[in-house]
């Protein structure tokens, strides 16, 4: 017990030292190049061989590039030996380079564990969306291109694998539900899958799935078409099946609502429901809005949340200090640029302008962005 | 001639309509100069420090060494750090090149930088009273400020400023905000307490005074006083530099001033039209644009300060055809031209009387 003690503040004092020589080295680095890391300062030399070299990412080769029925690309990655890895469910953030920027999205990974553990490879499907920003581009790289990826994060994850469950997946959101059943090495009860699809021919991961419900028999698939089945007839089917402990539900807003709202009416308590929402936001038009609308919109500040509401016809930075929020600001006017802040999601319109950003992450001004949709905004 | 609301509407359109012409075209072709410019900025900067050191095999190495640091610090200085901590760059969401993060090889702290001149000067640029960048608080170039009987030496003033310009620089907001005094102005705000500017002051200060005159004249051994006095002519080098350029841009013989009263709830026309006035450019070769971070072109850097400034020197024609449409001034001339015309003025302002270059409200 005492050794056991001595041991831990020991660990404890090795931790505090090499937290405070790191400490030593950046504020080194700073001074001699004012950059954070010496590989910050070389990076315009690295770039010169590796040209979409980014800081705090990790390195994949593009292995293959398929795209799916038009509707999706599978994309195959082989990842860098420094990637922490990621527990099956959760999410990454892929950033490419289009026309000179570095955009990124997050997408769930797909395939299982082991592939990564063997090969060090991942998979994601990431549904094409024509008019979107990002996915076009995507469609476009080649197999052999570098992109860059950050670390796995989400705690959409297969929580109790010794108790019954039921996981129900529509179009895409198929993805992060196929990556815990393919990792799922040990089966220990029964595990439905409710698939709900457009049709069975373009659903994305399908075969992979039912070559794992012929060899599992533990595991059982139940495919839902909606050009066959309507909705109503859908969620008349979930009651038939038996109830489960644990229900994951992965899909669109609107999908989600209905099949929880159902749940919990057939009595399942609602600790058993996990989910994960995504899905495309609704495109706003370009011109300037008339009607007053209110956003809600979420200021992190030092990583505390603060929801506010924010007219879409006034500008974040009003919309902060009439909440009593106080973020750095200078001319008011879109110039100064000290007003620049992180956009985590949402999508914002450039009062000067009218051009509508994207929904994913990225930096705004404030004093020149009105919101559009739901916001999150670090501060 | 002042021009009419209506004419300031439609000078604010057709200039809204070049800038948006020009972000439409941003693109790959910019992330590679900016790119290209760091890695010879890099380069320079290493053979710079290496060069000096190799002083000891012939003198000439060490002044190629001296030579190629103070590149290396203008290229950081004017076209990488000035224009990136003006979000130039921002759109590219490159962590190295984003006004957010970026730190430059100069006395004065970006954050700092970013508060008095972005800000400050920028929004209100040659303002009487409100930009302290017209003579930066020392000189004084035109009848429209007092005549005191310190302006008698303000060309030795000049010069100690333009030896010294990293830490005037650095220590112009501390000036403004009269963080050693007492005796506060009514009337400023600041978004940083006096104990933070001190304590940023200070900090980058130090470091650079560190890393050139201690860490790496240490490095060097031998070659310590080589490597010290070279470091010091470099920035010795890079301020006068930075300061004359800086001086061209608004204090040349046709720049205009204005008063508070013309500038109250100002319309964006308006102050398109006092950016105009307010700044003067230079002609000359592109490495010469280049070397000034395309200050040559402030024109159009305080008509458009959040485009990469390689595209400047292509749009002064048309910015200069819309100048003309509404007879607006368009101040420009040859390097040497202008930079007589500076020094006329420092020479001139130090006596009293003279002309005043804020002209009579409409």
């Amino acid at each position: 017990m005492y050794n056991c003690t001595l041991k831990l503040s020991n660990d404890f004092e090795v931790f505090v030292m090499i937290v405070h020589l790191q400490g030593v080295w950046s504020s080194f680095c700073r001074m001699l190049g004012n950059q954070d890391s010496l590989l910050c300062y070389l990076l315009p030399l690295i770039r010169v061989v590796k040209p979409n070299y980014l800081p705090g990412v990790y390195r994949a080769k593009i292995l293959h590039l398929g795209l799916q029925h038009q509707q999706g690309v599978h994309v195959r990655l082989k990842v860098s030996r420094r990637w922490p890895g990621f527990v099956a469910g959760q999410h990454i953030e892929l950033i490419i380079n289009k026309n000179g920027r570095n955009i990124k999205r997050t997408f769930s990974l797909c395939s299982s564990l082991s592939q990564w553990q063997k090969h060090g490879e991942i998979e994601l499907f990431c549904r094409v969306n024509p008019d979107g920003y990002f996915t076009p581009t995507l469609r476009r790289l080649k197999v052999g291109d570098e992109v860059n990826i950050g670390q796995a994060f989400g705690d959409f994850v297969w929580q109790a694998h010794d108790q019954t469950s039921t996981f129900i997946a529509a179009g895409s959101g198929i993805t992060p539900i196929a990556a815990m059943l393919l990792s799922q090495r040990q089966w220990h009860c029964a595990v439905t899958l409710v698939y709900r699809v457009k049709n069975r021919l373009q659903a994305p991961l399908l075969a992979e799935l039912q070559r794992l419900a012929q060899q599992q028999t533990l595991f059982s698939l139940v495919v839902s078409e909606s050009s066959q089945e309507s909705a109503s007839e859908f969620i008349t089917g979930l009651n038939t099946l038996p109830q489960t402990l644990h229900y994951y539900l992965c899909g669109p807003r609107d999908f989600m609502q209905t099949v929880r709202e159902n749940l919990l009416g057939a009595g399942v308590d609602h600790a058993g429901i996990h989910q994960e929402q995504f899905g495309s936001v609704s495109h706003a038009s370009s011109s300037h809005q008339e009607n007053d609308e209110q956003i809600i919109t979420t200021f992190l500040q030092a990583g505390v949340p603060r929801n506010v509401t924010v007219s879409n016809t006034s500008n974040l930075l009003q919309g902060a200090e009439l909440h009593g929020l106080s973020p750095n600001f200078g001319c008011r006017m879109g110039v100064c640029f000290q007003c620049v802040c992180q956009k985590v999601s949402g999508q914002v319109r450039d009062i000067r302008n009218g051009l509508l950003s994207g929904h994913g992450e990225e930096q705004i001004q404030l004093c020149i962005s009105q919101p559009v949709s739901q916001l999150v905004i670090k501060l | 001639m002042t021009p009419t609301p209506t004419q300031l509407n439609d000078l604010q359109r057709d200039l809204d309509r070049l800038k948006q012409r020009i972000l439409d075209q941003l693109g790959e072709d910019d992330a590679r100069y900016i790119k290209r410019v760091s890695l010879v900025q890099r380069l320079s900067a290493i053979a710079g420090r290496i060069f000096m050191v190799l002083g000891f095999v012939t003198p000439w190495l060490w002044l190629v060494g001296v030579l190629s640091l103070a590149l290396a610090k203008i290229l950081d200085n004017m076209e990488i750090g000035h224009n990136v901590l003006h979000g130039q760059y921002d759109w590219m969401n490159d962590p190295l090149l984003h006004s957010k993060h970026y730190e430059w090889d100069i006395a004065c702290d970006a954050g700092s930088w970013q508060r008095t001149h972005n800000y400050e000067h920028h929004t209100y640029t040659n303002i009487i009273g409100k930009d302290r960048d017209f003579g930066y608080g020392l000189l004084r170039l035109s009848n429209d400020l007092r005549w005191r009987i310190r302006n008698l030496w303000q060309s030795a003033t000049y010069v100690v400023l333009s030896v010294l310009f990293e830490w005037g620089i650095a220590y112009h907001e501390l000036a403004g905000q009269r963080v050693f005094s007492q005796k506060k102005k009514a009337g400023r705000h600041s978004q940083v307490s006096d104990a933070q500017l001190k304590k940023v002051f200070f900090s980058k200060g130090t470091r650079q005074i560190i890393k050139d005159y201690v860490f790496f004249p240490l490095l060097a051994g031998p070659m310590f006083f080589w490597v010290l006095g070279g470091n010091f002519l470099a920035n010795l080098i890079r301020n006068l530099w930075t300061s004359t350029v800086i001086f061209c841009g608004h204090f040349t013989q046709g720049v205009h001033t204005f008063t508070q009263e013309q500038c109250q709830n100002e319309s964006r026309g308006h102050w398109y039209y006092r950016q105009m006035l307010g700044s003067s450019n230079f002609t000359g070769p592109t490495w010469l644009h280049i070397l000034t971070g395309h200050l040559s072109c402030q024109i159009e850097h305080h008509l458009f300060p959040d485009i990469p400034a390689r595209h400047y020197p292509s749009m002064t024609s048309e910015v200069q055809a819309i100048a003309h449409k509404y007879g607006i001034a368009y101040n420009t001339g040859s390097f040497i031209g202008q930079y007589a015309g500076v020094f006329w003025r420092i020479i001139r302002y130090s006596f009293p009387g003279g002309l005043n270059t804020t002209r009579p409200s409409m």
